[in-house]
């Protein structure tokens, strides 16, 4: 099991991209996929595609990122790569359903973003336990509601709405995290 | 590659200059305290460098009766008054926490992991992640045996689940075994353990989570 004590830096820093690019033509990148809902953590343990265990230990004011650099040698780096982070886009009719809709996802105290005339609520369970809870709303049509996969990273909001597929009704997408 | 050999990729194997900070919620009466209490002599024994933040409502209480058992040195248990709201400080605000994590960790240098208790609180409780790096919550067989079912957060999104008091099962007209089941299936196979903390029983499978979860020690 390797120790990782500190992020070295990102992909994009240059004193670290050339030395990551070398290695990329050699094979020698190998890559840790960590949950978003995981990366706030500063201890965690995970493994690489390349079957490297790792034990993550940072200290406090460091915090995983997608494009982290966690090791690098003459041989061989290790990056973080972040999972999809997936999102309720809640859009509401009317100023009304607006506020009651801001109103409910206060109450459950649910992780938000705002764009535009849209809520976007985080998904850190299945969609339908989400609906569920605005049940009222949805099957009145007072919001419309679409499930979004959004890539993390620098680039992330650039990819949101290629991914996005709307939903006129709500129901299961089958989906257990 | 080499890299199994290397025991730290930064620090040649040194010991991380933090601690751990683990989590434990739960609602009011649950056995956070008591678990707590039970997992002391276990981690001692394991020769884990530990600490104790509590939080209450308005008073010490928690922390004072970790003070007074005589298992923990006093020094070592810190007490934050959390007001009204329990969450508060340890979701969406959780700085007093992680000021008296800090000063912990400032007190006791070789500190390796630091309990946090939350409040009793409700099943919406949850902890953040910039305040704990894994997190317990706590329920009780006497609470009745739906709460799984109920798919509070605080029960759905914690790293471990604990049903405590499962001695008094039978007195409460609970199955323990489905609630277990239960338990397992709204959690997605994601770990439950059942505990009576008052015995002992479960409490070295709650310390071999903490170990292996954080202390990364098998």
């Amino acid at each position: 099991m390797l120790r990782i004590d500190h992020v070295l830096g990102s992909r994009l820093d240059p004193d670290i991209s050339e030395g990551l690019h070398r290695l990329e033509h050699r094979g020698g990148v190998d890559v840790v996929s960590i949950p978003v809902a995981d990366l706030a953590r500063r201890r965690l343990l995970a493994t690489t595609r390349g079957g490297q265990e790792l034990a993550i230990a940072l200290p406090r004011n460091e915090k995983l990122f997608d494009g982290a650099v966690l090791f690098i040698d003459d041989e061989r780096a290790i990056v973080v790569h972040a999972g999809t982070e997936r999102w309720l886009r809640l859009a509401p009719r009317s100023i009304a359903d607006a506020i009651e809709l801001g109103y409910q996802a206060g109450n459950l105290h649910w992780r938000v973003r705002f764009e535009g005339e849209a809520l976007f609520v985080a998904m850190e369970g299945r969609a339908e336990d989400y609906m569920a809870r605005l049940d009222e709303l949805i099957g009145s049509r007072r919001i419309g509601v679409a499930i979004v996969d959004q890539e993390s990273g620098e680039d992330s909001d650039k990819r949101t709405s290629a991914a996005t597929h709307d939903h006129a009704h709500p129901h299961s997408h089958g989906h257990d995290h | 590659m080499g890299l199994q050999q290397t025991p730290s990729a930064t620090s040649g194997g040194a010991k991380p200059s933090v601690a751990a900070r683990i989590g434990i919620g739960g609602p009011v009466g649950s056995g956070k305290t008591a678990l707590i209490e039970a997992l002391i002599p276990v981690l001692q024994r394991r020769g884990v460098d530990f600490a104790v933040v509590t939080n209450d409502l308005v008073t010490k209480e928690d922390a004072e009766r970790l003070r007074r058992s005589g298992l923990i040195d006093p020094a070592r248990v810190s007490a934050v008054e959390a007001g009204a709201c329990p969450h508060t400080v340890i979701r969406e605000d959780p700085t007093l926490n992680i000021a008296a994590g800090d000063e912990l960790e400032a007190k006791f240098p070789g500190l390796e992991l630091i309990l946090f208790e939350s409040g009793g609180d409700n099943l919406a409780s949850t902890f953040s992640l910039d305040l704990v790096d894994w997190w317990i919550f706590v329920i009780d067989v006497a609470g009745g045996d739906d709460i799984p079912r109920k798919r509070g957060p605080g029960v759905i999104k914690c790293d471990l689940l604990v049903v405590n008091k499962v001695d008094l099962a039978p007195h409460v007209g609970v199955v323990l075994d489905s609630m277990l089941t239960e338990a397992e299936r709204v959690r997605g196979g994601r770990p439950v353990i059942a505990t009576n903390a008052r015995s002992g029983l479960g409490i070295e499978a709650v310390a071999d989570a903490i170990s292996s979860a954080v202390l990364f020690q098998a």
